[in-house]
């Protein structure tokens, strides 16, 4: 079963949209879907360990180890970090994905001004 | 995809590990002592989530988050018997009103114990025989989020155009609705439907009319065991229960997806999106189980309660 404590958070629709347009068989785009998966954990595990006090990375570790699909992590965050985590998490995840689809697609692409007005309606949303 | 992009994408991956490896390099040394990659983080976790199943199964070890739920028909009796508006309920309400009580509140993985469980409410009240477990196969997930897919391309020179309904088939009095969501740039992960629109059958029209997507990409054993998975999921048959409605669709695997990092497990049709919420139905929380046809005696598309 493919989950991880993070997996709501994630919604990159465009991304995916832009990948399958442009690689030319199967075999390519899941070698793409999977480059940008652990893009994406590493991007997410180390916006994690930025906002989360150096003396509670092992407890994390540990429970990312342990058990990397329970959602009961990001109680554990919650609790540590004493924010917003899932905000920052969500944040980072739009991010990276700006940056992603700009190597998938041109600058100035649907799917690239789609994603920048929606980080910017979340970021004003709080 | 143009080399450049491929290349720049690639340069990417590893620059963005060696990034972490930098900044975080007590966290990478712990995560090697604890013999984790976080490329392989999802592998991970499909290794960890399958052991506590397998723990499950072999009870040595209770359930995460599984209650214990009564026998099916305990349940279904007690749904039923709760109802005070109305004489007779029918049995698509009876079936949401027990998920509402079987399934957790947020889409996870479900214990052996909760899919043997669904198997009998779904068999009480749909009649149909469905599966989380067939054949030794089983999918990455059966309880998840359903996004939607586009028209599947079904032979060489498939358009857009001539996936419009007819006016007897399921969506013809809206034709627009139907074709709104586009079709595919390239082809569905078993090819076309059929090598010409001549040896293009009313059957194999059926099967994308009604098609599931699942993560079989995903699948931890699916390199090792092909061509044999390929073969296995072609066009399986799979009911899709949306678990806000009770709405349910018999439909055919003819797609590998949605990329894991969109969140969803699972993709319909606009046909089997439609019929499972409405127009306006881009992704809700289904339950998808395979089903159990050996004589292929089940047809596909919407569930027809009545007929039970």
């Amino acid at each position: 079963m493919s989950r991880l404590f993070y997996d709501h958070l994630l919604d990159l629709d465009e991304l995916e949209t832009r990948v399958k347009v442009i690689t030319k068989d199967r075999e390519e785009q899941n070698e793409i879907f999977r480059l940008i998966d652990e893009i994406v954990h590493h991007r997410v595990v180390g916006c994690i360990l930025n906002h989360l006090p150096e003396e509670h990375h092992e407890k994390f570790l540990v429970h990312l180890s342990e058990r990397p699909h329970d959602k009961q992590i990001l109680d554990f965050l919650r609790d540590k970090i004493l924010e917003d985590i899932e905000g920052f998490i969500k944040q980072e995840i739009r991010t990276v994905a700006i940056e992603l689809l700009k190597i998938v697609a041109d600058e100035n692409s649907p799917e690239v001004h789609k994603l920048k007005a929606r980080t910017l309606r979340k970021a004003r949303n709080g | 995809m143009p080399q450049s992009a491929r290349d720049k994408l690639k340069l990417k991956h590893l620059d963005e590990i060696n990034q972490f490896n930098q900044n975080f390099a007590s966290a990478k040394k712990s995560l090697d002592q604890k013999g984790i990659s976080l490329s392989k983080l999802r592998e991970h976790s499909n290794k960890i989530i399958a052991a506590g199943a397998l723990a499950s199964a072999l009870a040595l070890a209770p359930p995460q988050g599984d209650h214990l739920l009564p026998p099916p028909k305990e349940i279904i009796e007690k749904v039923t018997r709760s109802s005070s508006s109305l004489p007779v309920e029918t049995n698509a309400v009876v079936l949401r009103k027990v998920l509402s009580q079987v399934l957790p509140e947020e889409p996870r993985a479900l214990t052996e114990h909760e899919e043997k469980t669904l198997e009998q409410v779904i068999l009480e009240t749909t009649g149909v025989k469905a599966k989380a477990n067939l054949e030794g196969e089983h999918l990455n997930t059966t309880y998840g989020l359903i996004g939607a897919e586009q028209h599947l391309r079904r032979y060489p020179g498939d358009t857009l155009a001539q996936h419009k309904p007819d006016a007897d088939e399921y969506g013809g009095e809206r034709v627009d609705e139907i074709i709104e969501e586009g079709i595919t740039p390239g082809l569905g992960a078993w090819g076309y439907f059929a090598p010409s629109k001549e040896a293009f059958t009313p059957d194999l029209e059926e099967t994308e009319r009604w098609y599931a997507v699942v993560q079989t990409l995903y699948l931890p054993d699916w390199e090792k065991r092909q061509p044999y998975l390929k073969d296995w999921y072609k066009y399986r048959k799979v009911l899709i229960v949306n678990t806000e409605n009770g709405k349910a669709v018999i439909a055919s695997v003819a797609d590998s997806g949605p990329a894991a990092f969109t969140g969803k497990q699972f993709g319909g049709s606009p046909e089997v999106m439609d019929y499972l919420g409405g127009q306006s139905y881009k992704k809700g929380a289904v339950l998808v189980f395979f089903v159990d046809d050996p004589n292929n005696e089940v047809s596909l598309g919407p569930v027809d309660y009545n007929k039970i």
